[in-house]
């Protein structure tokens, strides 16, 4: 997990990095939200005295946003963390500086910043964003160390960076990593005189830095249960045992946890998983599970003859990944993309899938296209097995996939390369729309004008994007789930939950 | 604009087009088979406007008057066109629709000619006429031996044997497509019935009859398109512009059910660019408020999806009249763009789905572009009404007996850039273009006669199609 860990060097030097553009957003937006302010006080009809109210409290508003990061470093920084990310979702600049996993295109295009500052004005409280996703827009996505506390552990804020760039991706990689990461959070950790490190740990030394991780991406199922399983060996700690050796017990049992949860567990899964696959069998597979990597080489390694499909959808394409390993270890892959996945499915004899979480209604809770691939192979009476380390389960139930998910943002969707294919479209667009965006100069750099194209959507009235990460497929289109516990139906979920966590 | 200027140097419907008035008829014959191979006219309605023009140029420059020739001439053609891209089913619909319409004409015509000439032989030979082909309305089984015996296809048959000699009638009677076992039992039982003695058993069974009636039956039509005085040639180019009529006209006519289906405050899918889906909602959209989450269709129609949504058409440079044709959110409907993974975790606050069509087999199942099938299984899962709209030229007289057959593969650069070698060289890449959707995920074809359950499709294939032009 060495890319879990950036040095601090670094990201301080990001932190420097971004300082000034956060000064310039602000400025900007003091700036656009103030005339209308000066302006209302000459006649005051009855609408009139309305809309100078409203601008009134806009521009208050605004003003408390853009004061937010300036009280920071003073203190009090952790108790507000929801406000301060509101005002630093601005520009990615320090994208470049990561190493990304997926369009490097993207990330070098330095000009994006300017057009989102841009686009977000006129944007703001116009129209509750995404069809009926309103609720999960609470929250928009840390892509930046500004505004962070300064309790945040450096590693902390890199491994932050690296989630909500996907670097980090997929449940248990980020579980495994956040562990880690910890560890390194506890051994700085010194306990301040006139408090036990049981108290105190927890609530003033973790707490900012998962308030933290948790603004960069929302914290999956699975990091959810491993922070509860910390916080609960941290709170038993007899306050008895000196600090030292209290520490030194912590890193030890979250490296207990890591391989007795992930490693031995997916050991376990892949022996099982593997005993499934026969000869002449071909698996489908969707998007990228490490434990369906697993579990396939090993039947690789066994000798069986068989062969793999992997069904991809954008935006991250993690099936690219899956199947270049795979093909590496010499296993035949085909790979389509979903809209492919109606014919992929006739080729297929089983469906290996694997799981973001395993819902207490027997539910799977994974990558979004996930419950579409399940549907087809029932629709095809293939048998779709569920591949899941019992740290994923959880309590929680649901329905759909509505409810309860996470939102991404939608210009993700747009690769550059789509963009440049949109390009032309532009003298086709309706009038209002050129108009409003003002004629930006035609001749500029393919970068601004491949920005360009996501203004257009953004500036269209009605027009909106939406990417949700997750879905939920019924567990009737699921015959078995393979755990370190051994194989079971969906129904039994919350029966293999109850009696693994009762046993710690 | 430069782009502009492009797009009218790139071989396209446009281009062929215009070479068409200039260019004599066999090598435009031959351009618009090279263009069918190199795909630079694709998808149903271009070809239906090219072959629709291509055909009508032919039966201009058709030089003899002979029914018949021209029906061979015609089928000649058609069958080089459906060879050269077997897949854009539309090609072979429109052969056969002008196909159909030849022998209408000549039909026609006869009729006219017998009713003037001896009228009461028609009326006293009206019952025996009934009979056979009611008889075999009942025996057939499959749609398309029905169509044998539509009523096209009896006054084809029937006016041709009252204004030739007796002797000629006994292979006449029988139906060529459907002179199989069954029919001809079923025949049998009924000859007691019918009042005429012209209609003897033997005709029914003679050898001569079965399988040598095509080319019979085109002989008969040479005899009487030589005999008459019609005017075949303008006649059938006027059914042809009637033809073109009708595919300018179909969206529109389509559109016009709009508001039978769609609420207020619905929630629509859709998926892939499509002018006839496009027109529906707009027709819609005038008077209802709604929201359309439109699938994007990646990786081969995601560039046409967007434009659809953001400019109205499919494509720049693409010919479309440009009178208030204007996005769907120009016109105040709220259009959320999804990717295709999403299908399923929106679908249980969906409405309704809307499909657009790229065929529409006999059987009621239809091909559209990947993706569909995926779309209508979860809406069949979550119990969500499937609505597919399309004209009835797309409507095709096939049944999908192989349905790989049916489905066209594309570029897999476009799923895994080939810039990506490692990956290329080693993963199998693909990339299918189409989808079949079985009948029983579809709830109602819209098309510009109306709506139609999939069941019902067989019928209106048998209204359009003559059963001799069936297998090209």
């Amino acid at each position: 997990m060495s890319v879990a860990t950036l040095s601090s060097a670094q990201a301080s030097s990001l932190s420097k990095d971004t300082t000034p553009t956060s000064n310039e957003a602000e400025v900007t937006k003091g700036g656009s939200a103030a005339p209308p302010a000066e302006a209302a006080p000459k006649k005051l009809s009855g609408a009139e005295l309305k809309k100078q109210k409203q601008a009134e409290k806009q521009a208050k508003r605004a003003q408390a946003k853009s004061a937010g990061p300036n009280d920071n470093p003073k203190g009090g920084a952790a108790k507000e963390p929801q406000k301060q990310q509101k005002d630093t979702k601005q520009p990615p600049k320090e994208k470049p500086a990561l190493p990304l996993r997926r369009r490097p295109s993207q990330a070098t295009t330095p000009t994006i910043k300017e057009t989102k500052k841009e686009s977000k004005e006129p944007k703001q409280g116009k129209r509750q964003p995404g069809l009926f996703f309103g609720h999960l827009y609470t929250q928009p996505r840390q892509h930046s160390i500004v505004g962070a506390t300064k309790d945040v552990h450096p590693a902390v804020l890199a491994l932050g960076l690296q989630y909500s760039s996907y670097t980090i991706c997929g449940s248990t990689a980020r579980m495994v990593a956040m562990l880690l990461t910890f560890k390194a959070v506890i051994e700085s950790y010194t306990t301040p005189p006139g408090n036990s490190l049981a108290r105190h740990l927890t609530s003033h030394h973790l707490s900012p830095q998962i308030d933290y991780l948790r603004s960069c991406r929302p914290l999956s199922i699975s990091m959810g249960n491993a922070i509860r399983w910390l916080k609960d060996i941290i709170i038993k700690i007899d306050p008895a045992t000196p600090e030292e050796e209290a520490k030194q017990d912590l890193v030890q049992d979250i490296d207990d946890f890591i391989r007795e949860r992930v490693t031995m567990a997916d050991q376990l899964i892949a022996t099982t998983g593997s005993t499934k696959i026969e000869n002449g069998d071909v698996i489908l597979t969707y998007a990228s599970s490490s434990v369906v990597e697993k579990t396939i080489l090993r039947a690789q390694k066994k000798g069986i003859s068989f062969s793999v499909i992997v069904v991809d959808s954008k935006p991250l394409f993690e099936g690219k990944q899956l199947a270049t390993k795979l093909a590496h270890h010499g296993v035949r892959v085909k790979y389509f993309l979903i809209t492919g996945a109606s014919h992929a499915i006739k080729q297929a004899s089983k469906v290996f899938l694997g799981a973001h979480a395993m819902m207490s209604n027997g539910r799977l809770y994974s990558r979004v296209g996930t419950a579409v691939v399940s549907m087809l192979a029932r629709a095809q009476s293939l048998p779709v097995i569920v591949l899941c380390e019992s740290v994923k389960f959880t309590d929680r139930v649901a329905l759909d996939s509505i409810v309860g998910n996470e939102v991404a943002p939608a210009e993700e969707l747009l690769s550059e390369k789509e963009r440049v294919a949109l390009l032309p479209l532009k003298p086709h667009l309706p009038a209002r729309l050129t108009s409003k965006l003002g004629d930006a100069d035609d001749e500029g750099k393919p970068a601004t004008r491949t920005s360009e194209v996501l203004k257009w959507i953004e500036g269209s009235d009605n027009l909106q994007m939406l990417q949700i990460l997750y879905d939920v497929t019924p567990a009737e289109y699921i015959n078995m789930v393979i755990t370190e516990y051994g194989s079971l139906p969906p129904t039994s979920v919350p029966v293999v939950h109850r009696s693994s966590t009762d046993r710690q | 604009m430069a782009q502009a200027a492009v797009t009218v140097v790139t071989p396209g419907l446009s281009s062929f087009l215009k070479s068409l008035k200039t260019t004599p008829v066999e090598p435009s014959v031959e351009h618009f088979i090279s263009l069918l191979k190199r795909r630079q006219i694709r998808n149903s309605r271009p070809c239906a406007i090219a072959t629709t023009a291509l055909l009508l140029r032919v039966v201009g420059e058709f030089k003899s008057r002979d029914a018949a020739k021209l029906v061979e001439r015609v089928r000649d053609i058609g069958r080089r066109l459906t060879s050269a891209q077997p897949r854009e089913v539309v090609v072979g619909n429109i052969v056969r629709r002008v196909l159909g319409l030849i022998r209408e004409v000549v039909n026609d015509n006869i009729d006219s000619d017998t009713n003037a000439t001896n009228s009461d032989l028609v009326s006293s030979s009206q019952p025996h006429q009934d009979r056979p082909h009611l008889s075999s309305t009942i025996s057939s089984f499959s749609p398309l031996k029905h169509a044998a015996t539509e009523p096209t296809n009896a006054t084809i048959h029937e006016p041709l044997s009252e204004s030739t000699e007796f002797s000629k009638r006994p292979p006449l009677s029988t139906h060529p497509t459907s002179a199989h076992m069954g029919h001809s039992l079923f025949g049998l039982f009924l000859h007691p019935d019918t009042p005429s003695v012209s209609n003897t058993p033997t005709g029914q069974h003679s050898p001569t009859g079965k399988g040598s009636l095509t080319p019979l039956n085109l002989e008969r039509l040479a005899d009487i398109s030589k005999s008459t005085t019609m005017d075949l040639k303008g006649e059938v180019m006027d059914g042809i512009r009637e033809l073109q009529d009708e595919l300018d006209q179909s969206d529109e006519l389509i559109a016009a059910n709009a508001l039978d289906h769609i609420h207020s405050n619905e929630i629509i899918l859709t998926h892939t660019a499509s002018t006839s889906v496009q027109k529906f909602l707009l027709a819609a959209a005038r008077k209802r408020k709604f929201a359309v989450v439109h699938v994007e269709t990646h990786p081969h129609d995601h560039t046409d999806t967007y434009g659809m949504v953001l400019t109205g058409r499919k494509r720049h440079g693409e010919a479309v009249e440009d009178e208030d044709w204007k996005p769907l959110i120009a016109a105040g409907i709220e259009v959320y763009v999804i990717p295709d993974s999403h299908v399923f975790a929106i679908m249980s606050r969906v409405n309704k789905v809307i499909l657009a069509t790229h065929t529409v087999l006999a059987n009621g199942g239809l091909v559209a572009a990947a993706g569909a099938a995926m779309i209508a299984r979860a809406a069949k899962e979550h119990r969500t009404p499937v609505v597919v709209v399309s004209g009835v030229y797309k409507l095709s007289p096939v049944y999908p007996f192989d349905l790989d057959e049916l489905i066209e593969y594309g570029d897999a650069g476009s799923v895994v850039p080939f810039e990506e070698g490692g990956f290329v060289e080693k993963v199998d890449v693909e990339n299918p273009l189409y989808d079949y959707v079985p009948a029983d995920l579809v709830d109602l074809y819209i098309t510009n006669l109306g709506g139609h359950a999939p069941s019902f499709l067989y019928r209106i294939v048998a209204d359009h199609y003559h059963a001799d032009d069936v297998t090209l």
